[in-house]
């Protein structure tokens, strides 16, 4: 480096100035600027280049706060450290050592980048060198408390970083800044919300008191200098006797007691605690404490450098504070939150311990179920809308050979023969419009046999928010009834063989009897007449017996079907009429007849039978000269004596009403059954058999109709039963 | 057909003897007609064939060849097919005696008959007079 001011001034330049800094470019990591101020301890700062050209400059100090304050410093580069716009001075400006010192001063720096007339770096000057240089004490001092403020600064703050323990932060300060300003006493005085206040942490030296733990009075911190403080006020005092001090005289009294000759006050304000500050900007301050300095063993007058050295500390203290509070404010989150994961953890342990009963009920229920339908001797299986399989029991695996897995959601059409599902298709959709469905078919089972099956739809009906009944699917049961069949084919059979048999012999004998009743094959007395009667109508009875024992046994069994055609109603009434017209007049009964036209759809042999049937039991239980009125109307026809039941509509309704005896009313629903007479010595007496009003209802019920007795006892009955009305109700007479 | 009231010969067949005792004994008192027995099918075609009876009352239910398989024979025998037979039968359901009727027997008599009008129900469904 070569100066152009002649050899003295030469000289005193190169002392001063460091001719070969220190410089690292502005992207460089401060682990590796570190390095390099290791291997240059005379240097103390680093000039920053970017681009050959001066940007800033870092002092050993800077670096020293921001490992300090930065907790990921390693991750930094120069850039983020560094003074920044930098200050430089021109070659040609070193003569004038005064206006350098005041550069210094002015910008509170103490390095300055030497350029030359191309902006080349040529040298670093530095304050404390230029200071040694020339001579000056007070300089020296000046330096020598601007590095202990930067040092303390530092080291508080690092301690402040590395401890989020508020004691412990405030104990360091007390301790450091006691030392620092070798006062008395150094403590931090916290005010209480209630105006009181107390020492929370001291550095005091042995000699006097400590106030540690003591708590004061309001009197002796009045709100009105608590709000001059939390605006910031600073409060040095040179002597506290001194009048001009503004103390009052009791206060001064009060202070005596700790030996206090001298006090600097500044005030450590902080934000409001998170959970108590408004959301609204600007956050609110609050004094939160003092940090004083006690000078107990004479006067002192505090100077700039110590007011400015505590308020910086009162302020890194303000930082702690919000530090730890919010440190405070999370732990407390942290608990509250803890808590309540811990109850809902509870709750979720609860939920999940009921969840785990419910399901093992359902296990278990589901398993009953399954062991339930799975041994129970039928096709168990539930059917949803799509005519698709949700369910089916293990009976399908067992009969049909059918893996219920594999039928889960599968359309019964693609499961069973097209010309079996025809057959069944009505009943499934009858079942999915909402009707209980029950009848009877043939199932080929896995052993290749057709079994007899009984099969029951039932929807599922379920109701919905609309209050409407909704049809989800329905439910099949398929009982297998071959053996229930076989019996009663076997039943049948038995019956028709044992009638046959039975009416042979009772041919023979009947004749045999009619054949000497007459008398032609010799004559007999008149007892022995008597006893021929009585066997006679016996063997009669005992043929009607068999006939209706045969009649019945084949509509039970299906074996007759009702061939229907249309015919005309009044025709069929006045044919049975006549049929019986013999025995009528035997009994001198009347007939009567009102009938109306009707064209009826039914088997009219049949329905022949029901009348004659119907007729004849009027006939034997009317008195002789009585008559006996038959009717036939459609169902629009008012009948008040039938009020109390109910016909389908477009039915012609017969009616069969006589003058005898009447039936008691709890009776009047049994007749219909089996050998259920009214009296059954009645039977015996009019050669009854007990089963002819059976054999009406099955009739009837075979056409569709329903049949009935209303009947009043001295008066007579009347027997009703309708029968569908044909297409074209009304005959064609014309 | 023979419509008067000449003496007529009856063949009866049935396998039951004393059925055949009564309607024997019934057609001979009150119509005086001759009557020949066979118990079985087989054995009335055969006695058809030989006497060429003036109608044939046949029992349904037999062993063997029942009464409808023997209406049939008899149907399809050109020496008995003009002889009119009456079933006469225990089987008395509407759909049966449709049945027989639609085979195309002359008529059909339900047992147990009255033996004192056998003979005019006959005559009635033979179309003579007694």
């Amino acid at each position: 480096m070569a100066f152009d001011n002649g050899a003295r001034e030469l000289t005193f330049w190169d002392e001063v100035i460091d001719t070969h800094p220190l410089t690292a470019s502005s992207q460089a990591l401060l682990p590796r600027v570190l390095t390099k101020l290791a291997a240059r301890p005379e240097s103390s700062c680093v000039v920053v280049l970017r681009s050959g050209r001066v940007v800033g400059v870092v002092t050993r100090q800077d670096l020293l706060k921001a490992i300090a304050q930065k907790p990921s410093w390693t991750k930094l580069r120069l850039a983020k450290v560094m003074s920044h716009p930098v200050i430089t001075v021109a070659q040609s400006e070193l003569s004038m050592v005064a206006s350098l010192m005041q550069r210094f001063e002015q910008y509170q720096i103490s390095h300055l980048p030497v350029l030359d007339t191309e902006e080349t770096l040529v040298g670093v000057l530095e304050q404390k060198r230029l200071l040694l240089t020339s001579n000056d004490q007070s300089a020296e001092i000046l330096i020598e408390r601007q590095h202990q403020r930067a040092q303390l600064l530092a080291e508080i703050t690092l301690k402040i970083r590395q401890s989020l323990q508020l004691k412990e932060i405030l104990q360091t300060t007390v301790t450091e800044v006691q030392k620092l300003l070798n006062a008395d006493r150094v403590l931090i005085y916290r005010v209480l919300p209630d105006g009181t206040g107390k020492a929370t942490s001291e550095a005091v030296k042995d000699a006097y008191p400590a106030v540690l733990g003591m708590s004061f009075p309001e009197e002796v911190f009045p709100e009105d200098y608590q709000r001059l403080y939390a605006k910031g006020r600073v409060h040095a005092i040179t002597n506290v006797h001194d009048p001009k001090s503004g103390l009052a005289e009791c206060l001064v009294e009060f202070i005596e007691q700790w030996g206090i000759q001298s006090k600097l006050i500044v005030p450590i304000v902080h934000p409001l605690p998170p959970h108590e500050s408004p959301m609204e900007e600007p956050v609110e301050k609050y004094l939160w404490g003092l940090l004083i300095a006690h000078q107990c063993d004479r006067p002192r007058r505090w100077s700039e450098f110590e007011l400015e050295l505590m308020q910086q500390l009162a302020a890194q203290i303000g930082i702690a504070l919000s530090q730890g509070q919010t440190l405070e404010y999370l732990e407390e989150r942290v608990k509250l939150r803890t808590t309540e994961l811990t109850q809902a953890n509870i709750a979720l342990q609860q939920e999940i311990q009921d969840r785990k009963q419910i399901e093992a009920a359902l296990r278990q229920s589901e398993e009953q179920i399954r062991l339930i339908t799975n041994n129970l001797p039928v096709l168990i299986a539930y059917v949803d809308q799509q005519q698709c399989y949700r369910f089916n029991n293990q009976a399908y695996e067992y009969w049909l050979g059918q893996d219920p897995s594999r039928l889960y959601g599968q359309p019964i059409s693609t499961v069973t023969e097209p010309s079996y599902y025809k057959t069944i298709q009505p009943h499934i959709e009858a079942a999915l419009m909402g009707h209980q469905v029950t009848y009877e078919s043939e199932l080929t089972f896995e052993d290749g046999r057709c079994h007899s099956v009984s099969v029951s739809y039932i929807p599922h009906l379920e109701v919905v928010n609309t209050g409407e009944a909704q049809i989800n699917g329905f439910f099949a049961l398929i009982t297998d009834i071959s053996e229930r069949k076989a019996i009663e084919r076997m039943k049948d059979e038995f019956i028709a063989v044992v009638s046959h048999e039975l009416r042979t012999p009772l041919t023979s004998l009947h004749g045999s009897l009619k054949l000497i009743a007459t008398g032609r094959l010799g004559h007999l007395s008149d007892e022995g007449q008597q006893m021929l009667a009585v066997a006679d109508e016996s063997t009669d009875r005992l043929v009607r017996l068999v006939n209706s024992v045969l009649d019945l046994q084949r509509i039970e069994s299906g074996e007759v079907t009702m061939d229907a055609c249309t015919c005309n109603a009044a025709d069929l009434v006045k044919q049975a009429a006549e049929t019986i017209q013999t025995m009528a007049q035997q009994q001198d009964i009347h007939i009567s007849t009102q009938l109306e036209p009707l064209s009826i759809w039914a088997d009219p042999d049949y329905i022949v039978q029901t009348l004659t049937n119907l007729i004849g039991n009027a006939i034997k239980f009317s008195a002789p000269s009585q008559t006996i009125h038959l009717s036939l109307q459609t169902d629009e026809t008012e009948y008040s004596g039938s009020a109390n039941r109910s016909y389908s509509p477009g039915a012609a309704l017969f009616c069969v009403q006589d003058s005898g005896q009447g039936i008691p009313a709890d009776k009047l629903a049994s007749i219909f059954e089996r050998f259920q007479q009214v009296d059954s010595s009645d039977s015996r007496k009019k050669g009854g058999t007990g089963l002819g009003l059976t054999i009406c209802r099955k009739i009837v019920e075979q056409h569709g109709g329903t049949i009935w007795a209303e009947s009043q006892l001295g008066v007579g009955s009347r027997f009703y039963f309708t029968v569908p009305l044909s297409r074209d109700r009304v005959y064609a007479l014309r | 057909m023979k419509n008067t009231m000449t003496s007529k010969l009856i063949l009866v067949i049935d396998d039951e003897e004393p059925i055949q005792k009564v309607v024997g004994l019934s057609l001979k008192m009150e119509a005086d007609w001759q009557i020949i027995c066979a118990s079985s099918g087989q054995a009335g075609i055969h006695l058809a064939e030989e006497h060429q009876p003036d109608a044939i009352l046949l029992d349904v239910m037999m062993p063997e060849i029942d009464g409808i398989a023997t209406f049939e024979r008899l149907s399809n025998n050109l020496q008995t097919q003009g002889i009119p037979v009456i079933l006469l039968t225990a089987k008395t359901g509407t759909a049966e005696k449709r049945l027989f009727q639609k085979v195309g027997v002359t008529g059909v008599i339900t047992k147990p008959f009255d033996p004192l009008t056998l003979a005019s129900q006959m005559a009635k469904l033979l179309q003579w007079r007694l």
